[in-house]
């Protein structure tokens, strides 16, 4: 016991895990038997400080209890770790276990680099306790190249006290929300926020836009159009800030606290910081039009198919699984369960707002477009920010949109 | 020569050769590479969005130059002369070269915001608020928002070279140049310009050919955005590389990407030889 709070003495110290990892399996192996205990590499890009104390005790956790088994972590900042999991196909040096934002399920998934778990997953037999998006997520054509590792998805935060002193109920549809916006601005107060920044994270705030129209990212150039109207509607009416088109979620948030949008959308992982706010607020549903849709996101662990110890990595995902390993982890880092078992378990169960985005996890639906999903994103965030910035009409950015969509999902 | 092997050739070798292959995501493992001709270079130069990125790349390149070379040159002369405290000012102007770029970057995504940035205030404080703009969202003014945080990059970098060019000009020309009775202006055209001008060349071929690659500044303030206003060339690289993991045509683009710069050193090499010949005047 003396050896693990050594450790993590010397994990906090050290901040990034690797090197201190790498000394605590090697104080590890002198204790135990050293020819069956096998180092796992662990990539993720979980890199914030708050965390750091999570993800040290699932570690933990797997490394007492999974037999002779050592974790060797190494994070990358966000937008790193595909590249470099990319780049260890050419130059061999890749982890065994990643743990991956479920959007890049699209470019990993067909390129040989993930062990296929179909197998594993099939033995094992907990499938049919995940939620529905989660699981797809984890499914690339007829095999499952990972499982989840939590869930998120997005909703809409109000102000309070700015919605009762304008008389306004928090929106259920989009004509609310169009109303509401509208009502709520004024001054140098948007009535609502969101991210349309030129990268996955402003079509992540798009596509529930599109699914709600009714459409998808095959009937672009209509339900593509209307949604995109709608966002230009707001814009026009000052509901909404231009500069959105430059905002990233964290952006969107700040604004939020700084009480400059009475609206925000956004997902789970900003209540912490809100907590922090020194004024009232809620969050609702995304409000719907023909449908109530909206987006997937979180990440999944994956196992890489050149491994050398998929049945030992095997072993540790299908540990982690276990509610008192998972939900101390989920809930130390504000996380929601991609496991519906454990709807009445954490902190979830209790936190009004985090209740609200477990009850939208159901119809959440995963970016699982596959290959040309990248191109298609690319499109999407194009069109909306030509209409967003007055250079394109809505119907006009829709179809050349919806013209490289189809060639990107086509798979030319 | 083993430098230049490892660590040049091999690369650009290498560079090359997954350029003339269809290398996607899925081709990666198992060293299954199609050899595909130049069919990548074909994509590219096909692609609209590249000659786009390419416009950007020269405005953006020739933006900063005009600018930075003619501030520079301003400040050198300033300097040139010695007053209180221009050593220390000197130094100070300096550190805007030495910030890393993705932190000047991130600075001035802060000055040009729309709502909380510094810029804007400033305009609003001299009464001049009705030309505060939100710059870099505004797909009209974004490349002009780049190029105006590379230019503020750029100047000390101008301005120390060309200052070392300022103080190689022996003094006794100025002196009989006053005796003759030539006045300020006419002693800046005649002597310092001319004297100026190998300095004046080298500075602008080095901007060229680090400018015409910059990234990261770029890459912090937009990522290319709004829509595609500010994708200059090495954002397209980046993309085809890192976004939709074509990796053939990603060398073939980054090639075509080092032809500027490559053409910008060979003349620079080229002169640099000359004036070693010709001992130095030009």
């Amino acid at each position: 016991m003396s050896y693990t709070v050594d450790r993590r003495g010397l994990l906090r110290t050290a901040g990034a895990g690797a090197a201190a990892l790498g000394l605590g399996g090697a104080l590890a192996s002198c204790g135990s038997d050293e020819s069956e205990t096998v180092t796992l590499t662990w990539w993720d890009y979980f890199t914030l400080d708050n965390f750091q104390p999570g993800m040290n005790r699932l570690i933990r956790d797997v490394e007492a209890g999974v037999p002779n088994v050592r974790i060797q972590r190494r994070t990358f900042p966000f937008a790193e770790l595909d590249r470099q999991i990319t780049l260890g196909a050419i130059s061999g040096e890749r982890p065994d276990i990643a743990i991956v934002d479920n959007v890049a399920m699209n470019t990993l998934g067909g390129s040989d680099l993930l062990a296929d778990l179909t197998g594993r997953v099939e033995a094992w037999g907990q499938a049919d306790q995940y939620y529905k998006g989660p699981w797809d997520s984890c499914r690339i054509g007829e095999k499952i190249l990972g499982i989840p590792n939590n869930s998120n998805c997005l909703a809409l935060y109000y102000n309070t006290r700015m919605l009762e002193s304008a008389g306004v109920e928090p929106p259920t549809t989009w004509d609310e929300l169009a109303s509401a916006a509208e009502r709520l601005t004024s001054g140098d107060r948007f009535g609502l926020a969101l991210s349309a920044i030129k990268s996955e994270e402003g079509v992540f705030q798009f596509l529930p836009f599109l699914w709600q129209a009714g459409g998808d990212l095959d009937t672009f150039a209509t339900d593509g159009a209307t949604a995109l109207s709608f966002l230009h509607d707001l814009i026009a009416k000052g509901s909404l800030s231009e500069s959105c088109v430059g905002w990233t979620q964290q952006d969107v948030n700040t604004r939020f606290m700084n009480q400059r949008a009475a609206l925000q959308i956004n997902g789970p992982w900003q209540i912490p910081t809100l907590k922090q706010a020194d004024f009232d607020w809620g969050v609702v549903a995304l409000p719907r039009d023909q449908e109530a849709a909206t987006c997937l996101g979180g990440e999944n662990w994956v196992l890489m198919a050149q491994s050398e110890n998929l049945d030992k990595a095997w072993e540790v995902l299908e540990y982690t699984q276990r509610p008192s390993v998972l939900v101390p982890y989920l809930v130390s880092f504000g996380n929601l369960p991609a496991r519906e078992d454990l709807a009445d378990r954490g902190a979830w169960a209790s936190d009004p707002a985090l209740r609200l985005f477990l009850s939208q996890l159901p119809l959440a639906r995963p970016r699982q477009y596959g290959r040309g999903y990248a191109d298609a994103s690319q499109a999407i965030s194009e069109a909306e920010q030509a209409v967003l910035t007055g250079s394109a009409s809505p119907s006009a950015a829709a179809r050349t949109a919806a013209t490289k969509i189809d060639k990107a999902l086509s798979g030319r | 020569m083993t430098f230049l092997a490892l660590f040049l050739a091999y690369p650009l070798f290498y560079n090359l050769r997954t350029s003339v292959h269809d290398v996607r995501l899925s081709q990666l493992l198992g060293g299954s590479w199609q050899f595909n001709g130049l069919d990548n270079y074909r994509a590219v130069l096909d692609d609209p969005a590249f000659w786009h990125s390419v416009r950007l790349s020269v405005v953006f390149t020739l933006g900063s130059l005009v600018f930075q070379f003619s501030i520079g040159f301003a400040l050198a002369l300033l300097f040139a002369r010695p007053f209180p405290l221009g050593g220390l000012l000197r130094s100070l102007l300096l550190v805007a070269w030495l910030l890393p770029p993705v932190v000047s970057g991130t600075l001035f995504r802060w000055l040009l915001d729309a709502e909380s940035g510094a810029y804007n205030a400033l305009l609003e404080a001299v009464g001049l608020g009705s030309l505060s703009h939100d710059w870099l969202t505004d797909p009209s003014t974004s490349l002009a928002g780049v190029v105006f945080a590379n230019i503020w990059v750029g100047v000390p970098f101008n301005m120390l070279l060309l200052l070392v060019g300022l103080h190689t000009i022996d003094p006794q020309l100025y002196e009989a140049a006053a005796i003759d009775g030539a006045g300020p202006w006419q002693r800046f055209r005649r002597i310092t310009l001319p004297l100026m001008r190998p300095v004046s060349v080298t500075v602008l071929l080095l901007g060229l050919i680090y400018t015409f690659k910059v990234f990261d500044t770029v890459f912090v303030m937009t990522g290319g955005g709004p829509v595609d206003s500010t994708r200059v060339l090495s954002l397209y690289v980046y993309e085809v590389f890192f976004r939709f993991f074509r990796f053939g045509q990603g060398a073939a683009a980054g090639l075509l990407l080092l032809v500027v710069p490559l053409l910008a050193g060979v003349f620079y090499v080229r002169r640099l030889r000359r004036e070693e010949t010709t001992g130095g005047a030009t």
